[in-house]
């Protein structure tokens, strides 16, 4: 199990940064290698989401359901699937809030949940695993930053 | 004739040339008759090493490596080398006393037919006078039909019954067998064929059957054909290396770039390779590839389970030229991946310039290979062991060589100097081994073998003072890696102690020179090169780092 724990400030309304969250064809985009696929009936949506593990690369179909209380800025997520070549199987789940930053007019953004991958793939990532998760974290938050800036300089 | 002197005989009819092993009282008659007959017998301080040595002969000369120890205790020595032989599919016979039929109490008493099936291995035992030729020649037929090592078992007490008179000469395993190359079907040709036609990114990866099978100017011509990538197994590392569009390992030894490569292949043809998991990275490192595969196995699993698109039994060499011609009937050709862009991104594929801090007195161990690379020429033979030593050597040593053996087949450290004698003494040509320090120690007895022996062999110990692969995966799971750490002695000045020479490297200079030494006049040699535990290999900075190097 791979723990995600990011907390990043965004140089936007909490507001602005709550519709991109919260909008499956705006967030997804911020998640590196990810790219949306259809719409199922229950609100649920498919995503394809290529990972590097060292030079090899694995791309894994996924379904994701989001879970949104739009009037506390709070969303859980949840992704299942496996990978395309159905040697390994992948569990997410993840908790995001969106919050002022008291005295400051950007937004706080908190994530906290946890990425299990087993199967066949297991043996080939190891540790190196949680690495190259703490990456693309680290790379899904300056993409949302810039995303939610380059929305707010529009509106503006 | 007694009955250890026919079984010493047909051992010598068998063409056994050479045996390794220690003498107790179970083989020590049959030991003696091979003597008198003119077998050489190479005396080894441990019965495991004597059989790794077997196992070297094989896996150099693809022909059967014969050793030998006592009854119970003997044998069980023979453990892990004999499921390492086992796992390599090398051909050993391995001759065992066993202890007297008719006494239950003798101390040596062990059933070696349960610990021979426990460890993978053929068991074979003499019954009666009448039959004892009978069972050399089956063990024999076993290892080189079935490739795997066998163990011939003879009671102490059988082996001195008189053989019956007027036996006719033994007929050797080899006058049973025939060897001509095994021919594709055709139709499985045809089917493979329609794969790789559709291809327009192939990847041949070859492995120790096409080395086997003399498949080399086969392979480079059908790479022509396809415009195809070449790569091999581990197994088989140095073969293709020189030529063009050579992307070096398939596998967790892969370079960068030949990873990048392998991504867009559309097909993979295996040529005598098992295409396992390593080999496939789990089918990951090809993850947009169908795959053909030519062995001569009836047929074969991939890793995780999965087989080819299209398999074709038989050898190597005829199946690669079918598919050549056949390929050539169809006018099938594309410059595949045969463009200046790819020439140029696997031009340096193998420079690993990531740069480590590296503490005073101690060496960066990639330049320890570069510089033995670089000094020893492709007449040379590479020997690598397993570990985190193996990450070193086997991706920066990199020239051509007529001969490379690598560790790996049970996972286990200390195989590989044994292995490395045995192939030596096979081939007879110097050949280098680097192995890690707990490797070498684990065997250091042996280099008394070696020295004995005269064998030219440079053993360059990558000497971290540690058990490396544990060190680096408790760093990187921030465990206490001081755990994995373990002083060790000057094992230059042991080999010099033991009467070959040796010297400890603390330079790069110093390990050039040494090496020029050994090469100037190859005989048993060690250098005790310090290395820096600050440099991880490129595999586990991606298996413990994720790096995308």
């Amino acid at each position: 199990m791979i723990a995600l724990e990011e907390g990043f400030d965004v140089p936007a309304t909490p507001r602005t940064v709550w519709a991109v969250l919260s909008d499956p064809r705006q967030v997804v985009p911020c998640v590196p290698g990810a790219q949306l696929g259809d719409q199922q009936a229950d609100g649920s949506f498919d995503t394809t989401v290529g990972v590097k593990f060292g030079p090899t690369r694995v791309t894994f179909r996924t379904r994701v359901a989001l879970e949104l209380e739009d009037a506390t800025m709070h969303g859980r997520m949840t992704a299942q699937g496996r990978d395309a070549l159905g040697g390994a199987r992948v569990q997410a789940s993840a908790t995001f809030d969106v919050e002022e930053v008291p005295g400051q007019p950007g937004a706080h953004v908190a994530i906290t949940g946890q990425v299990d991958i087993s199967g066949r793939l297991a043996s080939l990532i190891e540790s190196g695993a949680s690495a190259v998760v703490r990456r693309m974290s680290a790379e899904f938050a300056t993409a949302l930053a810039e995303r939610c800036a380059a929305g707010t300089a529009r509106q503006q | 004739m007694k009955v250890y002197e026919a079984l010493a005989r047909a051992f010598a009819a068998e063409g056994t040339r050479r045996v390794f092993g220690m003498m107790g009282d179970g083989n020590m008659h049959w030991m003696q008759a091979l003597d008198d007959v003119g077998v050489d017998l190479v005396e080894v301080r441990h019965e495991g090493a004597g059989l790794g040595m077997a196992d070297g002969w094989a896996r150099a000369s693809h022909t059967p490596g014969v050793a030998t120890a006592t009854c119970g205790p003997g044998v069980t020595q023979l453990g892990t080398a004999l499921v390492t032989a086992a796992r390599a599919e090398s051909p050993l016979v391995a001759f065992v006393g066993e202890s007297p039929t008719a006494d239950e109490e003798y101390n040596q008493r062990y059933d070696q037919a349960r610990f021979a099936e426990a460890c993978e291995t053929a068991f074979v035992r003499v019954l009666s006078p009448e039959t004892a030729e009978d069972a050399v020649r089956k063990a024999f037929y076993i290892a080189r039909t079935e490739f795997r090592p066998v163990m011939l078992s003879a009671a102490m007490d059988l082996q001195q019954k008189a053989m019956p008179e007027g036996e006719e000469p033994y007929v050797p395993s080899t006058s049973l067998i025939t060897t001509d190359p095994m021919a594709p079907n055709q139709a499985a040709l045809l089917r493979a064929v329609e794969i790789i036609a559709a291809s327009r990114k192939p990847v041949i990866v070859a492995g120790r059957g096409a080395v086997w099978a003399d498949a080399r100017e086969a392979v480079l011509r059908l790479g022509e054909r396809l415009g195809a990538l070449l790569a091999t197994s581990l197994m088989a590392k140095t073969w293709l290396a020189g030529e063009p569009y050579h992307a070096g390992i398939s596998g967790f030894y892969g370079t960068r770039a030949a990873i990048e490569l392998f991504e867009e292949a559309d097909c993979v043809i295996g040529v005598g390779a098992s295409l396992n998991r390593y080999t496939t990275e789990q089918g990951y490192i090809f993850p947009n590839a169908r795959y053909v595969q030519l062995d001569t196995k009836p047929h074969l699993l991939m890793g995780g389970g999965r087989v080819a698109d299209c398999y074709v039994q038989g050898d190597a060499r005829l199946a690669v030229e079918a598919l050549t011609q056949l390929l050539g009937d169809r006018g099938a050709a594309s410059p595949g991946y045969r463009t200046p862009e790819v020439q140029a991104k696997l031009a340096n594929q193998f420079a690993d310039p990531t740069p480590f801090t590296i503490e005073p007195g101690a060496l960066d161990p990639r330049d320890v290979c570069r510089a033995l690379d670089e000094v020893l020429p492709a007449t040379i033979d590479l020997v690598s062991g397993s570990g985190a030593s193996a990450g070193f050597a086997v991706m920066l040593m990199n020239r051509p060589r007529s001969l490379y053996l690598a560790g790996h087949f049970f996972g286990c450290i200390g195989q590989m100097l044994p292995a490395a004698m045995g192939a030596v003494s096979c081939t007879g040509r110097p050949a280098v081994l680097l192995d890690g320090d707990a490797s070498i120690l684990m065997h250091l007895a042996e280099i008394e073998t070696a020295v004995r022996q005269r064998l030219p062999l440079l053993i360059v110990v990558l000497n971290d003072q540690a058990l490396g692969s544990e060190y680096h995966k408790m760093v990187s799971t921030h465990m206490r890696a001081e755990l994995a750490t373990i002083t060790t002695p000057n094992i230059g000045a042991v080999a010099v102690a033991f009467g070959g020479r040796g010297c400890l490297a603390r330079t790069v200079d110093e390990v050039r020179s040494a090496a020029q030494e050994w090469l100037a006049s190859p005989g048993p040699m060690v250098i005790d090169a310090r290395i820096s535990r600050a440099v991880p290999t490129i595999p586990y900075r991606r298996l413990h780092y994720g790096k995308d190097e």
